[in-house]
């Protein structure tokens, strides 16, 4: 109804209220019509029934005129005669007399005037029959005809019957033409009205016809009007759709960059090892990718964040506490927090709980506000076991170390009491050995053989021998107790130093030196000339035999490492024995051949060790030895002059 | 001399006769010994510290009272403190050395091993200490020689 109305214009709502107005006439026009002919018929119908009552009261008045007349007729026939047959009519009609009065006064009930007369007539009537009656009862008792005036008698009261109901009779008759009359109008006005109704709504029917028919006109020139507007407005869209096409093409085309970097951004998310989950400020979830499905066991669900605990089944770091609801890093990032946290998550498909590495960041627009927040979870189970094994192993091995330790502790204290006992103890023997023979050969000199004297100067010579190798071993003994002070030296000067040093084993020999450039390096100013004493004496030594000797020294690269030599023309040996060469007390020559104590080269690679660097030798029978050696510390490349410099100093 | 070898006795003995210091040397065998003597107690009760020793040549590695523990409460004991104290071992070990020079020792020499060596040495400081050398006690040195040399066997 609100439609129509909002559509409804002066006209319409004028044509509207005739419409309606006609409508109602029309209607009630119809209702008066068939009011009026229903009234009408039924008005007839009255009118029909009061001529027949009032034909029906006539008759009735005749008939009992006439019955009085047949009764007082036969009382003065059986009067005269005698003759009882003739009382038969007499009866009848007296029957017929008190029916005809009962009739009419019930059939003129309703009128006053007739009742009126009735009543006159009624006494007149039982006048005559209470005569008859009086008649027939005198005959009877006479016995014959009595005679008299009982004929003017019955005369008069005939008359007095027949006045009363010509009285009654002219009143009927009055009133039969009067409803007679009234009938005929009420006929005519109902055909008047009846025309006039037809003529009335035949002109309404055309009023309509009109109307419709001027509407229908009315509607066909708007519905044309409609169709120009509506043609109009069509040309219209299509101007403004092809003016807004290449916008529309623009937004197509970026919708589609849009989806495509959507679906590149999914298959990143998806792709990606760690898991990636994303939620609003509400917490409701935005981003869950496969990863955390993965790790979680479970897909996001829309649950509020009071109830993420039970239901991803989250536990602290121990596995046991179930991490509260507010410690749970995506929580604490909505709340504008950024934490990294280590979670464990009870899995429904595996045995173990995962443990998690989660970082947790807020999410903000660029105003700055907290949109969200999104948080990275990273399966470190492994890693945490592999921990857990080495700590495990750790635990072990500082048990085993500490052991270890203290044995070592124990083994040093004696080897230190076994050391002080040597150097005391092992020394003094040796010494009075060494005291008494030379005693006993200056004080005996003469009268001892000169076998004997030999033979004690070789006591002499052992004795000495066995100092040497004591004082040696101690020496090397306590190179183990030594600290490493380390200072950057110059190698060159250093054995420059040495080769002065050793210049008397060279004497009477034609040795031939190679000294080739040596680095600067750090190292224990003290020690570090024992190594090249060392080497460079048995190079002197095993060269011995050789003339010219030619020994040289400096450094090589071996295996892209920078390695130090000395190297000898000697009478070298052979590699199979090689690794006997750097143990203490190991000797690949006879003394007799080569002296020597079989320490030197223990002493060398002691010191070499301590350095954190390596020795080897490489040789060949009868072709020479080189002997090679790393240093642990960083070589220190300083420049010809300072280097120089700097071994002057030394 | 606190020595409780003999032979290491009889050899500084030889070495010194030679250079005919040998008469002029005590020997005690142990660091108690040592002590009784040098503090006039016990045996030694009729000795008097107006005549203190004109050096000590002390070993280190001793019976009862080690060497160190001697030359401890040499030092430590004002009428003892000036006597020259000479340690004369076979140990080189750096601890009893510095040691030895935190005590106050005036020297310390380690026994040669080789006879010759040790004779030399031997020579060398019993001609410094009890020829060159001047002690605190000038009248040290008769008050020597009335005693015999006392050698215990």
């Amino acid at each position: 109804m609100a439609e129509r109305k909002r559509f409804d214009g002066p006209i319409e709502a004028t044509l509207r209220r005739g419409v309606t107005g006609g409508l109602v006439v029309a209607v009630l026009l119809t209702v008066f019509l068939s009011f009026w002919s229903w009234h009408g018929a039924r008005r007839a119908e009255q009118d029909a029934y009061w001529v027949s009552h009032t034909y029906e009261v006539m008759a009735t008045i005749q008939g009992t005129s006439r019955d009085v007349l047949e009764a007082e007729t036969s009382a003065r026939a059986f009067a005269l005669s005698g003759q009882e047959p003739l009382l038969v009519h007499y009866q009848t009609a007296r029957g017929n007399i008190y029916q005809d009065e009962d009739a009419l006064r019930h059939l003129t009930a309703d009128n006053l005037s007739q009742q009126r007369r009735l009543d006159v007539l009624e006494p007149r009537v039982r006048t005559a029959l209470e005569f008859a009656e009086s008649i027939i009862a005198k005959r009877r008792k006479l016995g014959g005809y009595p005679g008299g005036s009982d004929a003017l008698e019955i005369e008069r009261l005939v008359v007095a019957v027949r006045a009363t109901t010509q009285d009654m009779h002219a009143e009927e008759t009055r009133l039969l033409s009067q409803r007679s009359q009234r009938a005929a109008a009420g006929q005519r006005s109902t055909r008047i009205i009846a025309v006039a109704g037809l003529f009335l709504e035949i002109g309404l029917w055309s009023l309509a016809f009109l109307v419709v028919i001027r509407e229908i006109a009315v509607s066909a020139c708007a519905r044309s009007q409609l169709n120009n507007l509506n043609t109009e407005l069509e040309q219209r869209v299509k101007e403004r759709t092809a003016s807004l096409a290449p916008r529309a093409e623009e937004l197509a085309s970026s919708q589609v960059a849009l989806e495509t970097q959507t679906l590149m951004l999914q298959s990143v998310l998806d792709g990606m090892g760690e898991g990636l989950i994303a939620a609003d400020r509400e917490g409701h979830f935005l981003i869950w990718n496969d990863s955390a499905k993965k790790l979680m066991g479970r897909d996001a669900s829309d649950l509020p964040t009071e109830q993420w605990t039970p239901h991803y089944k989250v536990f602290l770091p121990d596995g046991i506490t179930p991490c509260p609801p507010d410690r749970l890093p995506l929580v604490r990032a909505l709340h504008g927090e950024s934490v990294q946290v280590e979670l464990m998550v009870e899995h429904p498909d595996r045995a173990n709980r995962v443990c998690l590495e989660v970082t947790a960041r807020p999410l903000k627009d660029n105003q700055g506000n907290l949109r969200g927040g999104v948080a990275v979870l990273r399966d470190i189970t492994e890693r945490k076991n592999a921990e857990r094994e080495i700590q495990a192993l750790n635990q072990t091995l500082e048990t085993r170390v500490i052991e270890r330790t203290a044995e070592l502790k124990v083994a040093n204290k004696e080897l230190e009491a076994f050391t002080y006992s040597v150097s005391h103890d092992l020394r003094a023997p040796i010494r009075h050995i060494s005291g008494f023979a030379k005693i006993l050969v200056e004080k005996f000199r003469s009268s001892l053989p000169a076998e004997a004297h030999e033979h004690l100067q070789l006591i002499v010579q052992a004795a000495h021998r066995m100092g040497q190798m004591v004082d040696e071993m101690l020496k090397l003994a306590r190179l183990g107790r030594q600290g490493l002070t380390v200072k950057v030296t110059g190698l060159s000067s250093l054995v420059e130093d040495v080769i002065t040093l050793l210049a008397p084993e060279t004497e009477g020999r034609q040795v031939e030196w190679k000294i080739g450039q040596l680095p600067f390096v750090e190292c224990d100013p003290i020690l570090m000339p024992q190594v090249f004493q060392n080497l460079i004496s048995n190079a002197l030594k095993y060269s011995r035999p050789r003339s010219p000797a030619v020994i040289e020294i400096g450094q090589t690269e071996k295996e892209g490492e920078k390695v130090i030599f000395v190297k000898d023309n000697g009478v070298g040996f052979d590699m199979k024995y090689s690794d006997k060469l750097f143990g203490v007390f190991q000797r690949l020559h006879m003394a007799e051949e080569f002296e020597g104590n079989g320490i030197g080269l223990a002493t060398v690679e002691r010191i070499i060790k301590k350095h954190g660097g390596r020795v080897w030798v490489e040789a060949e029978l009868d072709r020479g030895a080189t002997f090679y050696f790393t240093l642990g510390g960083g070589e220190h490349s300083v420049p010809e002059k300072a280097a120089a410099a700097a071994g002057g100093s030394l | 001399m606190v020595e409780d070898s003999q032979n290491d006795i009889d050899l500084a003995l030889y070495a010194l006769r030679e250079e005919g210091l040998a008469n002029s040397i005590f020997v005690v065998r142990d660091g108690k010994e040592a002590l009784d003597f040098l503090f006039c107690r016990g045996p030694f009760a009729e000795r008097s510290f107006n005549h203190p020793p004109k050096l000590v040549l002390l070993d280190l590695k001793l019976p009862k009272v080690d060497g160190l523990q001697v030359l401890k409460q040499l030092k430590n004991d004002s009428r003892t403190k000036t006597i020259p104290v000479v340690i004369m071992t076979s140990s080189n070990e750096e601890r009893d050395l510095v040691e030895g020079y935190n005590l106050g020792v005036n020297s310390y020499i380690q026994k040669p091993v080789d006879f010759d060596q040790f004779r030399s040495t031997v020579k060398t400081l019993g001609l410094y200490w009890l020829v060159v050398n001047q002690s605190p006690m000038t009248d040290s040195a008769p008050t020597m020689r009335e005693r015999p040399i006392k050698l215990q066997h």
